[in-house]
């Protein structure tokens, strides 16, 4: 599964680092990073985390992130 | 009926079990002034400005009935930072967080995911054969004070102890006009005191041997912010108890009620338990544990939808009402495991937004997975249930149900 994140839309509550600390990260207070190619044992994670997120800035998905760069 | 009653009537215990038809009423209105003065906001766009907006103040002390609402507490007693407003609200929030998730400590809260499975299947496991269940009682009441008190440190043979505390502190908190609240008020503030207490002493022995819990780490945190004192560590570790207690309880129960009365959703989770995350986020919308915000302040003249809410009066948001707003939900009223774009207030929002939420979502996740797993098929013994008096905190007292004959 791939994941990415709106940067744009994200506003940094952090509700996916608590979720998925291994996928996405925080620095600082307001920086989020995250892995977009998720491995197999985080996939319960991310779509926790998908749903946790508050302005649904997360997309996760075979297809997340194709051809968008 | 007028407008200036709805208070009293969202209040009124015959309305527990369906409140959502005088939300829609003050909806209609926006903002409603009470006949006592307060201000009831229902409406989503409102309530989150409101929730967003510096000039409003969660410390009751800048109200203009503060002496009134404070009487019989320590004004010298450290107050917790739900009931603070920054920069002290962000400098203890921000200490305690350090030790809670990240950016310091971005592993605590998933590393609890095998206790909260633990902790949920014992409890399901103690279910056993029987055939009637009160879903309250038998498995959603025991289980967050279990997974708080795992997370601070406290020992298992003091959690009876801390739970008894912890449901007088929350009695404490529900004011329905018609009883006489003098009493349950003096036994909260007992309660609450014994608990910081404990927690105080607690604190001090993991001061000189920390145990690796979030008590020993917040009791010797040296960050850039300093370290909480005594009073700050005993507020604070009390306040962390207290809001995710019943809170939890309560989501937890909704969770079997609305699946109870929509055996679709029941059975599609039933089939595809990739859907609990968005689902649980559904029943922070549909039916939130917190109702309202009771505690708000405005700390100038506010203008609200047109109406002016004085400096110093009770502004109450309806938190419940503005989740059903269908100026921000498609079909409001509809219970949809799978609702997109779902920003509801179910844990607030702006600066006091929920510490607990990501705590709160997992263990209700995992509650309602390992219970649906274990019931087989189920129905619903009473519905309407027996509701609990609190209209803040609003949940069912008991939810019998009887396995056999439901869905799945
Ligand atoms: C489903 C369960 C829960 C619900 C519905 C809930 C709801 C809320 C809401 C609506 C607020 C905002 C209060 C305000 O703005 O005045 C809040 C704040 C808070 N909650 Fe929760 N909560 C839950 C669970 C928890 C848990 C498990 C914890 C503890 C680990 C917790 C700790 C807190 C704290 C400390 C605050 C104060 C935040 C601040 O003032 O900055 N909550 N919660
Ligand atoms: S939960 Fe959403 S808004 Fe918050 S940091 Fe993650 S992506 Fe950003």
């Amino acid at each position: 599964m791939r994941v990415v994140v709106d940067l744009n839309r994200c506003q940094g509550y952090a509700q996916c680092a608590f979720l998925a600390p291994r996928v996405f990260e925080l620095h600082g207070e307001e920086a989020l990073l995250y892995t977009p190619a998720v491995p197999n044992d985080q996939r319960e994670r991310v779509l926790q985390a998908v749903a946790a997120c508050p302005v649904q800035a997360i997309t996760a998905g075979e297809q997340a992130g194709a051809g968008e760069l | 009926m007028s407008t200036d009653t709805l208070f009293r009537r969202i209040t009124d215990y015959a309305n527990r079990p369906d409140p959502y038809p005088l939300y829609a009423e003050l909806r209609e209105h926006g903002v409603a002034r009470q006949e006592d003065g307060a201000f009831l906001v229902g409406t989503y766009d409102e309530i989150t400005a409101l929730l967003h907006d510096p000039r409003v103040s969660s410390d009751v002390r800048n109200r203009d009935d503060a002496e009134e609402l404070l009487a019989g507490e320590d004004p010298a007693a450290p107050r917790s930072f739900i009931a603070l407003d920054d920069p002290e609200h962000d400098r203890l929030r921000r200490l305690a967080m350090r030790r809670f998730g990240p950016p310091h400590t971005p592993g605590r809260i998933d590393a609890l995911r095998q206790d909260i499975t633990a902790i949920a299947e014992d409890l399901a496991r103690g279910l056993g054969e029987k055939q009637h269940i009160d879903i309250v009682d038998d498995f959603a009441f025991p289980l967050p004070v279990a997974v708080i008190c795992r997370l601070l440190g406290v020992p298992g043979e003091d959690v009876p102890q801390v739970h008894e505390w912890a449901d007088a502190v929350v009695a404490g908190l529900d004011f329905s006009p018609e009883e006489e609240p003098a009493e349950r008020r003096r036994t909260a503030l007992q309660a609450r005191q014994a608990m910081g207490v404990y927690l105080g002493e607690l604190a001090r022995t993991r001061r000189e041997r920390p145990t690796g819990d979030l008590l020993s780490q917040l009791a010797n945190e040296d960050g850039p912010d300093g370290r909480l004192t005594d009073g700050e560590l005993m507020s604070t570790a009390t306040l962390l108890l207290i809001a995710g207690h019943e809170t939890t309880v309560n989501l937890i129960t909704n969770g079997v009620l609305t699946l109870g009365r929509h055996p679709e959703a029941l059975q599609r989770l039933c089939d595809d338990p990739e859907l609990m995350p968005r689902a649980v986020e559904e029943l922070l919308r549909f039916e939130p544990p917190v109702q309202f915000l009771p505690q708000r302040t405005p700390l100038a003249d506010i203008e609200v939808a047109g109406v002016t809410v004085p400096k110093g009066a009770p502004l109450i948001l309806v938190l419940a009402s503005g989740n059903r707003d269908p100026l921000r939900f498609p079909e409001p009223d509809r219970f949809r495991p799978d609702r997109e774009d779902n920003q509801h207030l179910g844990f607030g929002s702006g600066v006091h937004s929920c510490f607990g939420a990501p705590l709160a979502r997992l263990e209700t996740q995992i509650a309602l997975t390992v219970l649906l797993r274990r019931l087989g098929s189920w129905r619903l013994l009473a519905d309407p249930p027996e509701y609990r008096r609190s209209p803040v905190l609003r949940g069912p007292r008991h939810l019998p149900v009887e396995r056999g004959g439901g869905v799945s």
